[in-house]
């Protein structure tokens, strides 16, 4: 008996095949072995083949796709935050830079606190109160670095080392306040 | 009109919600990826492609149509964004199917080989040395087998697809798994 041409082995699992040849397959499969076995052979690979290997994708695509169709803008808070400790950066290094040494904002401001009876007087001479009391603070500290380590460091740096500290904390309280306001 | 799965996250990312676009991507992200790695063979090219894929697909995707599938509307993308790779880059492609590369070599590379041989091997293990093997089989039957495993496509669909008669078609992927057979069969595996 002539064996099956691979090809209708093939079209047979497919299901490709009119009735009329799927019994005639049928029926030489059974009574023929070597095309029973590669039969056999095409099922397993047929079974295999429908099973694909998946392959794990690297999770960078996701990301950089999603970074690429939606890149990340700054967000209104943090333009505002950066803005507000720019600023307060810049007034007090000019302050530190220009007036620190010889106290001058401070005199100004008694003075004029002192010829102010109202309540800007008042407010006028807490904030010299403030300035002045800072100022003392920080001479103090570079006093106290001055004896213990031997180091000169001056008033003036001490004092900007932690105005930038204390902008970079406020930048980030007043960044967290306008986004838990936001989110409300 | 109903709409699946796929269309009701289609229509939500043509609203603007972003994280239907990332469901979308996370759902299709394994299939396209081992499509095109299978295609193209080399990871970074891969990748690259299958981010070139998404983004295009987000950039398109207001001509979709919603009286078709999403999956089969996508993978046509795929393919042809594949197949355009694969014709720019024609030489690295023909070096890796020369038939002086032998199947055997590369498997045995991949260390598949149990104690025990072949014939032993795990159902798992027989299924990696089968897919190993179709890697390694041309490209213009490669490609016919994984648009028809691995993205389920009929014939019809895939003759549409490539652009070939569906008898062609047939035939190519018919060689393929005549291919693997004796491949396997030479192996072994199969005992």
């Amino acid at each position: 008996m002539e064996c099956l041409h691979e090809i209708k082995l093939l079209e047979y699992i497919d299901a490709e095949l009119t009735s009329v040849e799927t019994a005639m397959v049928r029926d030489h499969l059974i009574v023929c072995n070597a095309c029973n076995e590669t039969y056999q052979h095409y099922l397993k690979l047929e079974s295999q083949l429908n099973l694909p290997l998946e392959l794990e994708p690297p999770s960078i695509i996701e990301r950089s796709v999603m970074e690429k169709l939606f890149p990340v803008l700054p967000t209104y808070s943090s333009v505002f935050a950066l803005i507000a400790a720019g600023f307060l950066l810049l007034v007090t290094g000019i302050y530190i830079y220009f007036d620190f040494a010889n106290n001058s904002i401070v005199q100004a401001l008694q003075l004029t606190a002192g010829n102010t009876s109202n309540f800007l007087g008042s407010v006028i001479s807490f904030i010299s109160t403030v300035f002045s009391g800072v100022y003392t603070v920080f001479k103090i500290l570079d006093r106290f670095i001055n004896v213990i380590f031997q180091v000169n460091i001056g008033a003036e740096i001490i004092g900007f080392t932690v105005f930038v500290i204390f902008s970079l904390i406020g930048y980030s309280v007043f960044r967290f306040a306008l986004k838990k306001l936001r989110s409300e | 009109m109903i709409l699946d799965e796929d269309q009701v996250l289609i229509k939500k990312i043509l609203e603007g919600n972003r994280s239907s676009f990332e469901e979308l991507m996370k759902k299709y992200n394994k299939k396209i990826f081992g499509f095109i790695f299978r295609m193209v063979r080399e990871e970074e090219t891969a990748v690259e492609l299958t981010q070139d894929f998404f983004i295009k697909i987000y950039n398109v995707m207001a001509k979709y149509n919603f009286e078709y599938k999403f999956s089969t509307w996508a993978y046509r993308i795929c393919y042809n964004l594949v197949i355009d790779h694969v014709r720019k880059n024609q030489t690295q492609v023909d070096s890796l199917d020369d038939e002086s590369v032998s199947q055997k070599q590369m498997m045995a590379s991949e260390n598949f080989e149990s104690e025990d041989g072949f014939s032993h091997l795990a159902r798992e293990e027989m299924n990696q040395y089968v897919w190993k093997a179709v890697d390694c089989i041309p490209l213009k039957y490669r490609e016919l087998i994984l648009l028809r495993y691995l993205q389920g496509l009929k014939y019809d669909e895939i003759a549409d697809f490539t652009g070939l008669p569906v008898g062609t078609v047939k035939n190519r992927i018919f060689k393929a798994k005549e291919i693997l057979k004796t491949e396997i069969e030479k192996d072994g595996m199969f005992t």
